[in-house]
């Protein structure tokens, strides 16, 4: 009998499956972009704003991190929970803002043809412009809203109603940090639950690459918008 | 006589190769999408991170001017600025270099909307430090602010 060679292995099919596991890291694997906080520092102004006590949550801390809110010594944790009723509340509630307009698509439009008519006759009014830009993304948020049930209106805090971090000089970063974290959880949690009732998915689940979402999140963002003043240096008791 | 045959000898088939460049290919496609470029670290500061919940990602394709504060190594509380690859000695400094960045058309262009001053601070860190640099920013016109975190599960 004929000794049989050996016959080669056949290798076609190798680079298929390397493909294939290519396609497939390339699919599973994300990349971890560095995790941030974001703050946008305040004009550099000599203007003290003289505020209603009633629209203002302030949040301290001491130069022992010891946490106020209101001026009562709190612990870290109440810090969302008061963040939460600041937005949120019943009008009328003692100590909280008066809710200043429930913003409606006719009440925009309207807004902005008086606008008009002012801009038309002072253009440079800078004022009129900031109002202009102010009532044009509460018009798109209002737009953004409606369907699927909804009238598309929502009421909103006043203008100068703030949440206010005051901070000793000798409060430690940390503090800083972990107030920041509280307020925007607050925020976040309030922008989920909103969210989900309007359009049935969370906030952090929305995608600001996609176009639908996007208006979405702009909508929210002007339902509850970031609201956060720091304070002149100063120490605090 | 017999019927072995004793002098041929056997070849082996040579071990195709044809599939070492695509396993080739797939290890380096493997790494280049599983690499994370190491953040920029600070080489002149011990810096003990914050770890908060809620963060967001940095953007990509960004413009950014870095701070550092934190302990020069060996001491307990002596808290130093570090801008870029350079100490701070006086604080004025940060709004020149500032200045000077936004002079480059590069920066100037995105100034307003992709320029952000990454901050990457101790956790000891006094507050005053901070607003220190802060002001300085203001006066250089440089509002936007990043502080980079640790994610906290």
């Amino acid at each position: 009998m004929a000794k049989r060679d050996i016959e080669e292995i056949n290798a076609g099919s190798m680079a298929d499956i390397a493909f294939l596991l290519l396609i497939f890291f390339l699919i599973t694997t994300t990349m971890n972009l560095p995790q941030v906080q974001e703050e946008r520092l305040p004009q550099k102004s000599e203007v003290e704003f003289l505020l209603n006590e009633r629209n203002v949550l302030q949040i301290m801390a001491n130069k022992n991190d010891k946490i106020g809110i209101e001026g009562e010594f709190a612990k870290m944790e109440d810090i969302k929970d008061a963040v939460k009723e600041f937005y949120v509340h019943d009008e009328g509630t003692p100590n909280q803002p008066n809710y200043d307009t429930l913003v409606t698509i006719e009440r925009c439009k309207k807004r902005l043809e008086n606008l008009q008519i002012a801009l038309a006759a002072y253009p440079d009014a800078a004022v009129y412009k900031i109002d202009e830009g102010i009532w044009t993304r509460r018009l798109n948020a209002c737009n953004a809203l409606i369907g699927s049930g909804n009238k598309g209106e929502f009421s909103v805090l006043p203008a100068n109603a703030t949440v206010s971090i005051q901070m000793d000089n000798s409060t430690k970063y940390i503090t800083y940090m972990k107030v920041l974290d509280q307020i925007m959880q607050g925020l976040n949690e309030l922008r989920n639950d909103y969210s989900i009732e309007k359009f049935g998915i969370p906030f952090s689940k929305l995608n600001d690459k996609v176009e639908s979402d996007k208006e979405k999140i702009i909508a929210i963002r002007q339902v509850y918008p970031k609201k956060i003043m720091k304070e002149k240096n100063r120490s605090v008791q | 006589m017999s019927k072995f045959s004793k002098g041929k000898k056997r070849k082996d088939p040579a071990i195709s190769t044809a599939a070492l460049p695509d396993i080739v290919f797939m290890l380096l496609f493997f790494f280049m999408v599983t690499t994370v470029f190491k953040e920029k670290e600070s080489n002149k500061l011990e810096i003990d991170k914050v770890a908060i919940k809620s963060t967001i990602d940095l953007e990509k394709n960004i413009k950014a001017a870095y701070f550092w504060i934190g302990r020069v190594p060996g001491t307990t509380d002596d808290f130093r600025v570090q801008l870029d690859d350079d100490l701070v000695n006086d604080y004025s400094e940060i709004k020149d270099y500032l200045v000077k960045l936004k002079k480059n058309p590069e920066f100037s262009q995105v100034w307003n909307n992709r320029f952000f001053n990454v901050f990457k601070v101790d956790q000891k860190t006094e507050m005053r430090i901070v607003r220190k640099v802060h002001d300085e920013l203001k006066e250089a016109e440089a509002f936007k602010v990043v502080y980079s975190v640790n994610k906290e599960k």
